[in-house]
């Protein structure tokens, strides 16, 4: 099928307003069911993109981004089904999805490794903030907001372009040990955000409550029933323990005046 | 960008507390919140957006300059909550800055009241909302319903305000109401927040850290004996009565029915279960007959669970514990620290066993 530059541009611009909408903004928007009728609309195919976009929505229940895990991608798999079932002959709306596949493992392994390289993007906050300046974090929001549409949009239209083939030849270039390397140390990153915590909080008689939090995570994280809701069970046991030590605390303040204060007349 | 670490004071200048935030920049906050992880990375996770949904509450709280600085300066902190629950957290904080709450406090607060929220939104949203309103409105889709998304829009989309602004107002109201009491006894709440922090943290060290050495040592083999049993002629079973070996030192694959004294050996069968090798007459001239073949199975030895059971979790404790120190000790700034991850997950990750010969079975230790 050809396309023309029109149904290019507004791919480009589709791509766009959905990748930033997976994560802010309504968080709807990029939902396969949406794109895949988007999509289909612009390929002049409205109904085989709205059966595509339900088929692949069915696919991504279950597979949602919990607890800060990526799952494959589901804005460039949407959009690619779509282009698929809507451009290419002979492909029915399930093999459609099939094929879409690799590509949204694809925008996976790229949104791991966008999130680790957009680490340094904090340090301009951190010189904004330093200032006062409101205005900046504003400018670096939409940049750093545009940074991942465009990327977003670029990577999808060179597909939507140069097809199938295109996909594969890029992931394969990628030797898989880099790529392993990458992930496992996108996958450390939380840390520094941890230890920067505990040096904020810590001193030296919490370091109890730091493993106890993590004995009893352990602990927690092993019990199946409750291994999906722990942190919330184990926020309220820590809320306990803290709760009790703000009381003995009061009540210790408390006694100590109540013995020295005799200037209120009682 | 700035070559010393802007240092955040304990307390802000101006410790007057602030008037009432109005409903205007309440909802200002809730529209700004849609942006929460507009900078989202795996460093500080949403702590661009959190700034940018939380500034129109902090210009009008802090109106000394260098006040307003310090609290977004510590409002870039890691910060992992549910998006559409975020704006609860929001309300908290914003009471605690109007009334000039000391910054450690408002810290601890942040974390520990936005950490929690994640797996309730997760259970909330992604486990329940969605999976139910896509699950109807998709299988109207595959039918060709053409109202399908826009059903899927509406529900999803009011289900989210309703959250966001209605959490926004409720938690800002809870907030400053229940300050007063809070402040009286400063010392000993940051203590609390501070204690409860740092138990999340801890928690959080185990639920989300998922780095593990993968790695397994050849180490020899072990030898073992399994039992097959056959029945053939009597004639036959003849030539397997004297098949004495040496379990130590014969090659894998012979096969044996005594040892070299002309016991019995036992061996395993295809169940696991031990059986002992010997002959057995049918009566109809044929014997059953159950010998032994020795075995030899490659052991490999898996650093992942010899860590598990000093310890689970051990790698990212050690790595947690590990930066604390460069931070707290050190004076590492964040983006050492991050440096320092990618050099160790690219050096583990070195296909050392294609380029060293003989080393083929280290493919990288994650």
């Amino acid at each position: 099928m050809d396309v023309n530059i029109v149904q290019i541009v507004l791919i480009f611009i589709v791509t766009f307003i959905a990748a930033i909408d997976q994560y802010d903004f309504l968080e709807s928007l990029y939902q396969p069911i949406v794109t895949g009728a988007v999509v289909g609309a612009i390929l002049g195919d409205l109904n085989t993109g709205l059966v595509v976009g339900g088929t692949y929505q069915l696919m991504t229940i279950g597979n949602m981004p919990i607890g800060g895990a990526q799952p494959p991608n589901a804005v460039i798999g949407g959009i690619m089904a779509a282009i698929f079932a809507c451009t290419l002959d002979g492909v029915d709306t399930n093999a459609a999805v099939a094929l879409a596949m690799p590509f949204a493992l694809l925008g996976q392994y790229g949104v791991t490794l966008f999130f680790t390289l957009r680490a340094p993007l904090l340090e301009f906050f951190r010189g904004c903030a330093e200032n006062a300046d409101t205005k900046g974090i504003t400018k670096w929001t939409i940049v750093s907001e545009c940074i991942l549409g465009l990327l977003f949009a670029l990577i999808v239209t060179l597909f939507f372009i140069g097809g199938q083939a295109f996909g594969q030849q890029v992931v394969d270039a990628i030797p898989e040990w880099v790529n392993n390397g990458l992930s496992a140390a996108g996958n450390m990153m939380k840390f520094v955000g941890f230890a920067i915590l505990l040096k904020v909080m810590m001193n030296r008689d919490m370091w109890g409550f730091f493993f106890m939090g993590f004995g009893l995570a352990l602990i927690a994280s092993n019990v199946e029933a409750i291994a999906g809701p722990a942190l919330l069970i184990l926020t309220l046991i820590g809320f306990g323990i803290a709760f009790w030590d703000f009381q003995q605390q009061t009540e210790l303040k408390g006694a100590i005046s109540d013995g020295g204060d005799f200037s209120d007349g009682i | 960008m700035a070559s010393n670490e802007f240092v955040i004071p304990e307390r802000y200048e101006d410790l007057t507390p602030a008037p009432q935030v109005d409903q205007k920049t309440l909802n200002r906050m809730a529209l700004r919140s849609y942006w929460l992880q507009s900078s989202f990375n795996y460093e500080t996770m949403q702590s661009g957006g959190w700034l940018f949904a939380m500034i129109p509450g902090l210009e009008k709280v802090h109106t000394n300059k260098k006040d307003l600085a310090a609290s977004m300066y510590h409002n870039l902190d890691f910060i992992n909550t549910h998006p559409f629950l975020v704006t609860f957290v929001m309300g908290i904080v914003l009471a605690l800055e109007q009334n000039k709450v000391d910054t450690q406090t408002i810290r601890a607060v942040r974390i520990s009241a936005a950490s929690p929220l994640g797996g309730i939104g997760d259970a909330l949203f992604w486990l329940t909302l969605v999976p139910i309103t896509a699950g109807i409105t998709s299988n109207m889709a595959i039918e060709g319903n053409l109202a399908a998304p826009f059903i899927f829009l509406i529900i999803f989309n009011i289900a989210q305000a309703a959250c966001r602004f209605g959490l926004m107002n409720w938690a800002y109201k809870v907030g400053t109401s229940a300050i007063d009491s809070l402040t009286a006894n400063m010392q000993a709440f940051t203590r609390a927040a501070s204690i409860l922090g740092v138990f999340v943290v801890g928690a959080l060290t185990v639920t989300m850290g998922s780095t593990q050495i993968n790695l397994s040592i050849p180490n020899g083999s072990t030898r073992g004996l399994s039992a097959q049993t056959v029945v053939v002629s009597n004639d036959e079973a003849e030539n397997f009565a004297d098949l004495a070996i040496d379990t130590e030192t014969a090659d894998a694959g012979t096969l044996g029915m005594t040892d070299m004294e002309g016991n019995a050996l036992t061996a395993a069968d295809a169940d696991g279960n031990a059986v002992e090798t010997g002959i057995t007459d049918l009566g109809n001239g044929m014997s059953s007959v159950t010998y032994a073949t020795v075995t030899e199975t490659p052991v490999s030895y898996s650093v992942a669970s010899t860590l598990d059971s000093v310890l689970p979790k051990l790698v990212p404790l050690a790595l947690v514990l590990l930066l604390y120190f460069l931070f707290a000790k050190k004076n590492f700034t964040p983006i050492k620290g991050i440096v320092l991850l990618f050099i160790i997950g690219i050096l583990g990750a070195l296909p050392l066993g294609e380029w060293i010969p003989g080393m083929s079975w280290y493919t990288g230790i994650w």
